[in-house]
């Protein structure tokens, strides 16, 4: 029985957390992902999908103490929660399911 | 360097956001943000995008809501004449409702326009005033709740410069700008250091006196202006929306009581007093009812917050005008509901085809009511603002006109739309949109879906909006009957008019309180009586009981037969022949009598005619008075001519006179003087003279007759512009509802009608055709008005004046009057059927 589905974008989150490790908070979370995925993410769209997860139990969040560099604003940090690892494993089995054997490539295709 | 981001997109992000939430993501944009180096565009886009999640359909009970929303307002840009039209359907009906819900705003619920509104509290005695101003000096720095002024409103003759002019002054105890803190425009309030200083004392004019009078000059500060026979000094200017304690009455001008009231004046005043700080409303009605019932246990004491109208329970004056109106303007609002009704059904007949697919396709009925009702909320959120706007310049335009009436309550009115109004607007709104967008919903349920993707009309649809036109008809036709007889009864007033004399009369209504002893009463008014007839140019004075109308009495026959209630009047003997009302037999009373003789009576014609049928009611004995065992009995000594009683214009009813020395009344009495020239320039010596008349005696309002007859005459007219307005707006919606229908089936019915003309039918006949079903529609909602109206217009018995409600002329005129706009709005739809092009009909076939 699978964890939970999970979109797109929310494989794509829930992998930036988990490359983040100890440092994953909002900004660094929408760096990783616009270098690796190549796509700019909205502040907005971020916590939306990031509240989302959490309510579905794949990723913890917690408040660290107030930092001065930031007009004394608290970082929100995740951590991903075992179900969330778990469902990362689904999808990317779920993936290479579906591409064994397929080649988009005109030569790997001709061969 | 810009190091900062943007406070008003923070501030945003932050609401948008909230909770701990909102730290954490300003402080991961702050650090972006310097990061990047700037860019406040960059910020504003990230605070959207927060909005965008924030209120993304997605995140809300309803999914697809979004949709309907896009969908349905795709649907209104691209139909934009069916959407201007539903809107200003709404917007017109929704402009008079605005238009009403800001008077009944300003009836019930709007405070005084003074800092603190909440804790200023209105003080009233039932069937007395608070206290004598003696009374109230000596109390009231010793209440320990509240701060309490006293007013008292008076009318009278201001003189600035040279020009004399009639003003309401608000007569005040010095300390009611502290009181009320209204503040000023320009100068200052007096304060009760101002009682003890010399000099011409201070009076602080209204904004709309210093704009009219002294063109809203800034240098009146200190000029004289004449008041009461002495010279006050301008010492401020009130602000523009001030008018004093009473609202809606509009004052003038405040002048601190010591001026006119001596310390031991016996004058009366009412009490307006704001909460002291730290006390509650409870606490200050205790302590004002213990204070009360000390100075005067007879007469209980209520304490309410200070809100709506204050003059003298201005609320309930307003009561009738306040029912009909309502009801006229829910009325004007169910009309353009169906009307809009109407639209939506019209186009749903257009998308028949769209629907029916898509219900195929699995949509389910709810969603598709829920668009509709998304589409009808679009519509009427249209209709309310347009009518927000639309009332605000109504309002606007009644408070220019309105100054101007010769009614001290319409003076003051305002309209104004505050969030109050808004918000009932917005219900009515919703309301309206739920009530016009069901009748689709049915009809779509209806609709079987093989006969539709077919394309066959719905006749169901057509069918029911036939039946919707007939209603609007029917309603439309109730308000032009309505008019018509307000009309009808204002022509019948003002060709009766009173039926005695009015001109150079003048009266002043005073009242000998309940426990003076009635022969000190008789005494007092006696002498009110000889000393306004040695007033130089008072031709004559008189006494009566009502000067219009006439007050309640009972009599019987004989001695076994209960009371009957009866219209009665207590007069002067010389009554009839100063009012000019004939003796037609017998004679008129004697100027002798006491309270102890056998009452002598005087009837009118009617209570003759109808109480002694065989024309002898001279000599005839009376029994008079309400409790059997208190009733004396009168003998009939003349008959009098019918004068209109109650109502100018009433049929007569059977009324009887008893003579002023034989019969104390009830203590009301209304002092009349014929005059020698204008009789307003008596208005003076006759306030004087009442006010000299004692303790005991209460003195009311001096006005002329023919001021009287006019305020009366004005309310009609008022009524019948205002519901003949509203009628015509009804009747405006209704033909458009018609024409739309008419013109519907006849674009409906294009084909059919090529056909008919291809086989030989003339224009005249299509022509008539299509008229004909306009008529026919007409027709029925005619008959089924008729019978609202007759349900209807009862509601109107206390507006005619004795006009029967079933004037049959009223209801003739209004039912003739709507098939000639039947006619005219079927005319242009069947003038188009008659220009149809066979050829090009059958071809779109």
């Amino acid at each position: 029985m699978p964890a939970a589905y999970l979109g797109e974008f929310e494989q794509i989150v829930l992998l930036a957390v988990l490359r983040l490790g100890d440092g994953a908070y909002g900004v660094p979370i929408r760096q990783e992902i616009a270098e690796r995925a190549g796509r700019p993410v909205t502040v907005g769209a971020l916590y939306a999908t990031l509240d989302r997860l959490e309510s579905k139990g794949l990723v913890h969040s917690w408040f660290a103490d107030p930092t001065p560099q930031r007009g004394g604003r608290s970082k929100r940090y995740f951590r991903l929660l075992p179900k969330g690892t778990e469902a990362l494993a689904e999808s990317r089995t779920m993936l290479q399911n579906m591409w064994r054997g397929i080649r988009l490539n005109k030569e790997d295709s001709r061969a | 360097m810009p190091d900062l981001p943007p406070r008003a997109a923070e501030r945003l992000v932050r609401w948008l956001v909230g909770g701990r939430d909102a730290d954490a993501v300003t402080g991961d944009l702050r650090e972006s943000f310097a990061a990047r180096g700037g860019g406040r565009a960059w910020y504003w886009g990230q605070a959207l995008s927060c909005a965008a999640v924030r209120f993304s359909p997605s995140r809300r009970m309803l999914p697809g809501l979004g949709q309907d929303f896009h969908y349905a307002l795709r649907t209104l840009r691209r139909n934009p004449g069916y959407a201007l039209t539903a809107m200003v359907c709404l917007a017109l009906a929704m402009g008079v409702n605005a238009t009403l819900f800001s008077f009944l705003d300003s009836v019930y619920f709007r405070r005084l326009p003074v800092p603190d509104p909440d804790r200023i509290v209105q003080v009233m005695r039932s069937g007395a005033v608070f206290c004598t101003w003696p009374e109230f000096q000596s109390l009231h720095n010793n209440f320990r709740t509240l701060q309490a002024a006293t007013q008292l409103v008076a009318a009278a003759d201001a003189e600035l410069g040279r020009v004399s002019f009639n003003v309401a002054v608000e007569i005040v105890s010095s300390n009611y700008a502290q009181v009320l803190r209204p503040g000023t425009t320009i100068g200052n309030w007096f304060t009760p250091a101002d009682d003890s200083a010399g000099g011409d004392p201070p009076v602080v004019i209204s904004d709309r006196l210093w704009k009219q009078r002294l063109n809203g000059s800034p240098d009146v500060i200190g000029k004289p202006l004449r008041l009461f026979d002495r010279t006050y000094r301008i010492a401020g200017v009130a602000p523009p929306a001030f008018h004093g304690a009473l609202p809606p009455v509009f004052q003038d001008l405040w002048i601190p009581a010591s001026t006119v009231l001596s310390s031991a004046s016996p004058l009366r005043v009412n009490l307006v007093a704001r909460l002291a700080p730290g006390a509650t409303f409870e606490q200050a009605r205790a302590e004002l009812q213990v204070v009360a019932a000390r100075l005067d246990p007879n007469h209980p004491v209520r304490v309410y917050h200070a809100k709506g109208f204050l003059w003298r329970n201005g609320s309930k004056a307003f009561m009738p005008v306040i029912a009909l109106m309502s009801a006229v303007c829910a009325m004007v609002l169910l009309i353009a509901c169906v009307n809009v009704a109407n639209l939506l059904l019209s186009r749903a007949a257009v998308r028949q085809h769209e629907l029916a697919l898509r219900q195929s396709l699995g949509a389910g009925r709810a969603r598709l009511f829920r668009e509709t009702l998304v589409e009808a909320m679009l519509l009427s959120a249209g209709g309310v603002v347009f009518g927000l706007i639309a009332g605000y310049w109504t309002g606007r335009a009644l408070e220019i006109a309105l100054p101007s009436v010769p009614v001290e309550m319409y003076q003051g009115l305002r309209f104004t739309m505050d969030w109050r109004v808004a918000l009932l607007l917005g219900a009515a709104g919703v309301g309206s949109a739920i009530l016009f967008s069901l009748p689709q919903a049915f009809a779509a349920g209806r609709t079987g879906l093989n006969a539709a993707l077919k394309g066959d009309s719905g006749s169901a649809r057509s069918r029911q909006r036939e039946f919707y036109t007939v209603a609007q008809v029917a309603l439309s036709l109730t308000l032009l009957i309505a008019t018509a007889l307000l009309l009808r009864a204002l022509l019948r007033v003002q060709d009766i008019g009173p039926s005695f004399a009015t001109d150079h009369r003048l009266y002043v209504s005073v009242w000998a309180s309940k426990d003076t002893p009635p022969d000190e009463a008789q005494h007092t008014l006696t002498g009110l009586l000889e000393r306004a007839r040695a007033i130089p140019g008072v031709q004559d004075a008189t006494l009566a009981w009502e000067v219009f109308g006439s007050g309640n009495l009972c009599a019987a026959t004989s001695a076994q037969e209960a009371p009957q209630p009866l219209n009665g009047n207590v007069v002067e003997p010389n009554y009839f022949d100063m009012m000019r009302i004939p003796i037609l037999q017998g004679r008129a009373f004697l100027p002798v009598g006491s309270l102890h003789d056998q009452p002598e009576v005087i009837v009118n014609q009617t209570m003759a005619r109808r109480w002694w049928p065989n024309g002898d009611a001279l000599g005839k004995p009376l029994w008079v008075g309400c409790k059997t065992s208190q009733r004396k009995i009168g003998q009939v000594v003349g008959v009098a001519r019918d004068v209109a009683d109650g109502g100018f214009g009433d049929v007569p009813d059977p009324l009887f006179y008893l003579s002023r020395l034989q019969d104390p009344g009830n203590g009301h009495f209304s002092l009349v003087i014929r005059t020698a020239g204008n009789p307003c320039l008596w208005a003076k010596p006759l306030l004087e003279i009442a006010q000299g008349g004692g303790p005991h005696l209460r003195v009311f309002e001096v006005e002329s007759l023919d001021d009287t007859v006019g305020k009366s005459l004005w309310e009609v007219k008022w009524q019948a512009g205002v519901l003949g307005a509203l009628g015509l707006l009804a009747i405006l919606l209704a033909a458009i509802g018609v024409y739309g229908v008419v013109a519907h089936s006849v674009a409906q019915r294009t084909r059919e009608i090529g056909v008919r003309m291809a086989v030989g039918a003339a224009p005249a006949d299509v022509h008539w055709m299509v008229l004909a079903h306009g008529l026919r529609l007409t027709a029925m909602g005619i008959a089924v008005g008729l019978l609202l109206s007759a349900a209807a217009v009862r509601l109107l018995r206390g507006f005619l004046y004795g006009l029967s409600p079933f004037d049959p002329l009223a209801f003739a005129t209004a039912s003739l009057a709507w098939i000639a706009i039947a006619m005219l709005a079927s005319w242009f739809p069947a003038r188009r059927a008659t220009r149809v092009d066979p050829l090009a009909a059958l071809k779109y076939e």
